[in-house]
């Protein structure tokens, strides 16, 4: 919901826009702003939306590394009954593993680190590493049967992130603009921002492709907001130039080109006085979108210590709930950390006390306003962590697990998913998702189906061929939809 | 009808023997008309809605039809010539029942029924084959007849005002000498024209004045610079590997080499063989070997766990998917998993293909962002500095390692089989990741934690520091650059299942095409012989119908902002038909085999043709109906008009501010950037360090490009990471702020206004006229002179009323303060030149 005050500034800026500029502005012209409205390039999805959306906004919470499903939420007993006996051949099979494990030979059982216990009404299992998210298990929707194709961190996160394993396609929130446009005048409609755990123990990258516009128009791109300084480049004025002042040398710049328009003709050029109005709205809507003088201490304390740390996760999900309340459509968190290859005994604790609390929080917070109803929340990683140790089981503070692609844990929460409820599940070794898999592909359906969109109908044309989120895979998950 | 029993292009060759190049022949006319109905309207469907199932691809045709040749179409009667209502495919694509219906709903890409009018009705008229117009060599077409003759300055006229006419259009008048002057200069030097140029031209009032104002500006050593940029974004030429690592490379010598091949038009078939096969050429020159860098600029993958074999294949897709994109139009990559679905470019083809690039020495495991082969250009004296400055650093590194390693140890306790440490959790991650792997804050807590109980150390960890400043600088300085060469003994190259390094299908042999071959020299060769050189030749032979087209649309695009064919990545079947096709195969045959005496192959031939052109000196000026009937100029029926690149509006701003430095060539530099932009995206592994004094004012192509985040003042940029033709143009609110806000525009802003009060005159008005000329090459109107006096006005009572802000305006940036000058009017004037470097005719082609 909306306040008051937003609905009025929101009027106000969009008056304001078109009252300035004595020609006025087209509708045209202000369509192409961030790609308000969607766009008729490319062949486009027949009709948007496809059917009534339960979702407006979406909030990806994405842990980049790879989060230990069977350390956190996916409780299987028979690791600790066969702690450090192999693996049943069996159940590993011909799995390929990354080159850190492939060349060992020994697979040693490797029970939880952490402590299991069902929470809520639903019963959820989850670990005391996570003791927050525990509290909120009956608003969240955990999926244990995700697997994926991908065994490395690249193309794995741009395999959930686009579809395909190899950058260049549009991410997500790209494909979400660009179907659905957005709401927000004053700020992009398809936002980023990323953080890492504290030590920096984790050397993931954070690859512009993964909230690329790829053969989108650019102006589906994620805006990818800093963690530090300005979080838009480029927002403040010089030095020495006031507001005031600018605002007089956009209104001459404006004079300007309308001369120039008045005998060109070329309608780019109303295109580009709007979009220096809207530089200019941007200088003010950012700054008080990362004002936070006026949240309440208790919200804040629920965030975390970290909250008021600019580039902290916990900072940038109490962006994310601002960002969908100004109307922003699909906010993408990417958070690195979970990469616990040889540290597993100290780190992920610290990671699950990073990002806990921020994430519980986001959720109830969201539930308070009444934003939960029409936002959607994911949250998850890449692949999950082999049930397995990586290391020598005598050499305990370099334990370990590696990248696993073929079972982990998803959950989702809110905009149309069914809350307190667990799905599909992995075999007694939290090895391969057994009941009920869900791919990529499949999430990726689920979420466009949750906006409205049917996953086979939103399409480009590019290099002479449809392309789409899902490639030509994907099936709604029906059963956790509320 | 005729029907086809000698080829099209023999036709039409013969004909263009015995009856020159202006007649026509009705029967001609008829044959052309089928033929171009099959290729324009018929196969662009087929391709679209059938060939899916129904095409190339042999793994996923289904009822084995196929619908892209001629005799299997008509075996199964889904086509009876001249009979629609008995061809079975007219009868699906109408069917109402949903299991009969073609193409299938699942699919939902049903016809529309104008293109099964379409269909009907070729159908009925015989359903005359023909061929994908781009895989039929270009033939010299005749030069179109028109009414408004005069208007025609050379045959790009002719092609162009006969489409107009025939769509009942009249070409814009010819811009102003002064908007002329100013395109023509962006367009060849990236620069605006500079002030003897401007006056050079203005005084000429002979004839041919805009003729030799564009062979000056060949000629200019700008034009290489220029020329180079389009072509680096393609060869995604960078200053780093990418990935995790993103370690830096030394291929600059290589851009150089690029710069220069331009400035001596050196024709492109050299331009060609050079790049992709310089190193085989008998006796080759050490430039030719430097060449062939143009296939080492990919990205290089050093990430811990990666499969050397792996990457190298990486590596060697991406080298066989930039050349077939740049020379071929062609987009390779659906072929690396299955049969094209469109052009007839099997699996087969594409591993074929790749084979000849896999015959490098380069083994995937080298991370190095000057991995062997390299052409070494380092002295021996760099050499023996290198050596020593490593030594130092090493044998320190080992020091402080045993001593970390004593610091953990000195914390661990290991309990009940659980380990733990009386460490605090960040210091104790942070001695385990080493020296090389910190980030500055974990030395900062190292130092607040050893302060007083380790002294020793800390004062190790500074020298280390220091001693690896020296060792990267001396590193910095070797420049070797990654070039191809072939290993003496052949590798065996497999199609790949899914494109996967390990998954081996069938041994396959270089070999071109096999849909294009047509070379009996390479096809007398035995296969195995075959080689990059054989592979370059073949790009350049008269029968290649691709890189001719390719390369001239190229060209076009560059100067309209958009090709002749649309996607000048593809010119498959699923590309966009050309908008103006004889046009194209007129500028293909230019520049294969000109008929003016200019040499083969020149690309300043072709650039002179189309600049000369009345085409191109159209006003780009037009009524409202023009841009709204026609708002990508598809007929150009106007001027060229759209914004600059981004690398250009910047090299534009230091121009005009004339702050550029001129000096060519050399080792990318460090301009002007927000602080941690590069630290953030790697995690504080690489710092920025900006340079100072002239290389801020180089020229945008000698900016430092770090792989994972590009220079960050460019926007619409390709960025580098992968190959890119098509130019892109957007329009958003991210653009505006940078060019008013980031410190290069300002500064040259506070320049521009500074050199505005010393040169302009004496009064408001003069000097906004001096203003309007530097940039625009044009005086003000008299509405636009009043609104820049009124906007002085406006910013010259802000700046007076507050002398700190004025103060701190004028000494934006690191050029020397101009303190001769007022602060409060030189901080009016450089507001209102940042608003003229904003105005929307400053960032765009006039």
């Amino acid at each position: 919901m909306q306040t008051p005050e937003d609905v009025i500034s929101a009027q106000f800026t969009r008056r304001s826009l078109f009252g300035q500029s004595a020609m006025g502005l087209g509708s045209a012209a202000l369509a192409s702003l961030f790609g308000q409205q969607s766009q008729g390039e490319g062949i486009s999805g027949n009709g948007l939306p496809h059917h009534t959306p339960k979702a407006k906004n979406v909030i990806y919470l994405f842990q980049n590394g790879g989060p230990s499903h069977v350390d956190l939420f996916d409780y299987k007993p028979e690791l600790s009954r066969l702690k450090g006996e192999q693996i049943p051949e069996s159940i590993v099979g011909k799995a390929r593993f990354s080159t850190m494990t492939s060349g060992q030979t020994a697979r040693p059982c490797l029970p939880e680190i952490s402590k299991f216990a069902q929470h809520g009404q639903s019963g959820a299992t989850v670990s005391d590493f996570m003791a927050n998210t525990a509290k909120i298990a009956d608003d969240l929707c955990f999926i244990k049967s995700m697997h994926t194709t991908q065994v490395n961190h690249a193309p794995a996160i741009t395999f959930f992130l686009t579809g395909s394993e190899m950058p260049g396609r549009p991410s997500m929130g790209s494909w979400l603009t660009y179907g659905l446009g957005v709401e927000s005048q004053n700020l992009p409609g398809f936002v980023v921002m990323t953080s890492r755990d504290k030590e920096a123990s984790c050397g993931q990258i954070f690859y512009d492709f993964y909230w690329s516009s790829g053969f989108l128009p650019s102006k589906y791109q994620g805006v990818k907001f800093r963690g530090g300084g300005d979080p838009v480049l480029y927002l403040e004025n010089p030095p020495g130039v006031s507001r005031n002042a600018r605002r007089a040398m956009l209104d001459d710049l404006s004079a300007l080109n309308r001369d120039t328009f008045s005998h060109v003709g070329d309608p780019e050029i109303q295109t580009r006085i709007a979009q220096y109005e809207m530089s200019y709205q941007m200088q003010m809507s950012v700054p008080e979108l990362t004002d936070l003088s006026n949240e309440p201490e208790n919200v804040l304390a629920e965030y975390g210590p970290d909250v008021r740390r600019a580039g902290s996760f916990a900072y940038n999900c109490i962006m994310a709930r601002r960002l969908v309340e100004r109307g922003v459509k699909f906010v993408q968190l990417l958070h690195a950390g979970w990469d616990q290859h040889r540290n597993l005994n100290t780190q992920l604790k610290v990671q699950c006390t990073d990002t806990d609390a921020p994430s519980a929080a986001l959720v109830r917070d969201l539930k308070r306003r009444g934003l939960l109803d029409e936002t959607l929340v994911i949250w998850g990683g890449e692949f999950g962590r082999t049930p397995f140790l990586q290391g020598k089981i005598e050499e305990i503070k370099s334990w370990g697990r590696d990248h696993h692609p073929y079972a982990f844990t998803v959950w989702m929460a809110g905009g149309g998913i069914k809350p307190g409820m667990t799905y599909g599940g992995s075999d007694d070794f939290g090895f391969k998702a057994v009941q009920d898999p869900v791919s990529v592909h499949d999430l990726q359906a689920t979420i466009l189906h949750l906006l409205g969109i049917d996953h086979t109908r939103l399409t480009f044309r590019f290099q002479g061929r449809d392309f789409r989120l899902t490639d030509v895979h994907g099936s709604v998950i029906k059963r956790i939809l509320s | 009808m005729l029907h086809r029993t000698i080829s099209q292009s023999t036709i039409r060759i013969a004909i263009g023997f015995i009856l020159g190049l202006t007649v026509s022949t009705t029967t001609k006319a008829q044959q052309e008309q089928e033929h171009s109905r099959f290729s324009r309207e018929i196969l662009p469907i087929l391709s679209d809605r059938c060939f899916t199932c129904h095409g190339p691809d042999s793994a996923k045709r289904k009822a084995d039809l196929r619908l892209d040749q001629r005799d299997s179409a008509l075996k199964s009667k889904a086509i009876v010539p001249g009979k629609a209502s008995e061809s079975e495919l007219i009868a699906r694509i109408t069917s109402h029942d949903p299991d009969e219906v073609m193409p299938p709903p699942k699919l939902a890409k049903p016809l529309s029924p104008e293109q099964v009018e379409t269909l009907k009705s070729w159908i009925n008229a015989g359903a005359v084959w023909g061929q994908h117009w781009a895989w039929e060599k270009p033939v010299r077409p005749m030069i179109p007849k028109t009414v408004h003759s005069e208007w025609v300055k050379n045959p790009v006229d002719a092609f162009v005002l006969s489409r107009l006419e025939s769509k009942s259009l009249q070409p814009q008048p010819e811009a102003t000498r002064t908007e002329l002057l100013r395109r023509v200069s962006l367009d060849l030097t990236g620069l605006p024209p500079s002030e003897s140029e401007v006056s050079a031209f203005l005084n000429d009032n002979t004839p041919y004045a805009y003729e030799k104002l564009v062979d000056r500006l060949l000629a200019s050593p700008r034009f290489g610079e220029r020329m180079a940029w389009d072509w680096l974004d393609a060869a995604r030429y960078a200053d780093t590997n990418g990935y995790q690592g993103d370690g830096e490379r030394t291929m600059w010598p290589w851009r150089d080499w690029v710069v220069q091949a331009f400035n001596n038009d050196m024709p492109f078939d050299q331009f060609t063989v050079n790049q992709i096969a310089g190193d085989l050429i008998p006796k080759a020159h050490p430039d030719q070997i430097l060449a062939t860098g143009f296939n080492r600029n990919h990205m290089i993958n050093g990430e811990g766990g990666r499969i050397a074999e792996e990457n190298r294949v990486e590596y060697v897709f991406d080298q066989t998917e930039t050349t077939s994109t740049i020379w071929l139009g062609l987009t390779m990559t659906c072929a690396r998993c299955h049969d094209h679905k469109f052009d007839p470019i099997s699996k087969r083809d594409y591993y074929q293909l790749f084979s000849f690039f896999n015959q490098t020495p380069v083994s995937g495991s080298d991370g190095s962002g000057q991995s062997a082969p390299v052409l070494d250009m380092t002295t021996p004296q760099q050499q023996i500095q290198l050596r020593k400055a490593s030594a130092a650093y090493n044998a320190l590194l080992k020091v402080v390692l045993a001593k970390e390693t004593k610091l953990r140890e000195a914390g661990m306790v290991i309990k009940d089989g659980k380990y733990s440490t009386t460490l605090p959790v960040g210091i104790e991650s942070t001695l385990r990741k080493g020296p090389n792997s910190r980030i500055p804050e974990n030395d900062t807590e190292l130092t607040n934690y050893y302060g007083k109980s380790q002294p020793e150390y800390l004062l190790q960890l500074q020298e280390l520091r220091k001693l690896r400043q020296v060792r990267d600088t001396a590193a910095s300085k070797m420049t070797r650059v990654m070039v191809m060469a072939d290993s003496p003994k052949p590798r065996d190259t497999f199609a790949l299942t899914r494109g996967t390094y390990d998954k081996l299908e069938s041994k396959v042999s270089p070999r071109l095409l096999s849909a294009f071959i047509n070379d009996p020299r390479t096809e007398s060769k035995p296969e195995k012989s075959l080689n990059r050189l054989d592979l370059a030749n073949w790009f350049m032979d008269p029968e290649n119908p691709l890189t001719a087209r390719v390369t001239v649309n190229r060209l076009w695009q560059m100067l309209f902002g958009m090709g002749i064919v649309k996607t000048t990545e593809d010119f498959g079947l699923q590309g966009q038909l050309p908008s103006h096709p004889e046009l194209l195969d007129y500028l293909a045959s230019e520049f294969q085999s000109p008929l003016n005496g200019s040499k083969p192959w020149s690309t300043k031939h072709i650039i002179r043709l189309i600049l000369t052109s009345a085409t191109y000196r159209q006003s780009a000026s037009a009524p409202a109906e023009s841009w709204s009937n026609d708002p990508e100029n598809r007929l150009l029926g106007r001027g060229p008009r759209h914004r600059l690149p981004s690398w250009m509006i910047r090299d534009q701003a230091l121009a005009i501010s004339g702050l550029l430095t001129p000096a060519m060539g050399g080792p990318s530099v460090k301009s002007y950037q927000p602080t941690g932009i590069w630290e953030e995206a790697t995690f504080g592994n690489k710092t920025y360090v900006q340079d100072h004094g002239d290389a801020l004012y180089r020229r945008s192509l000698y900016l430092f490009w770090r792989r994972i985040v590009g220079p960050t003042i460019f926007f619409d940029s390709p960025n580098r990471q992968t190959c890119s033709v098509k130019s892109v143009i957007t329009n958003t609110p991210l653009h505006a702020l940078i060019t008013l806000n980031d410190v290069t525009y300002v500064e040259a802003a506070r320049v521009f206004a500074g050199n505005a009060i010393r040169h302009g005159g004496s009064t408001d008005a003069l000097r906004a006229k001096w203003i309007f000329q530097k940039a625009l090459v044009r005086s003000p109107n008299p509405n636009e002179l009043q609104l820049m006096l009124k906007s002085l006005a406006k910013q010259r009572a802000i700046f007076q009323s507050d002398p700190t802000a004025a103060q701190s305006l004028i000494k934006t940036g690191e050029s020397p303060p101009m303190t001769d000058l007022n602060a409060a009017e030189h901080a009016a004037w450089t507001q209102v030149c940042l608003m003229v470097l904003n105005l929307d005719e400053t960032l765009s082609k006039p």
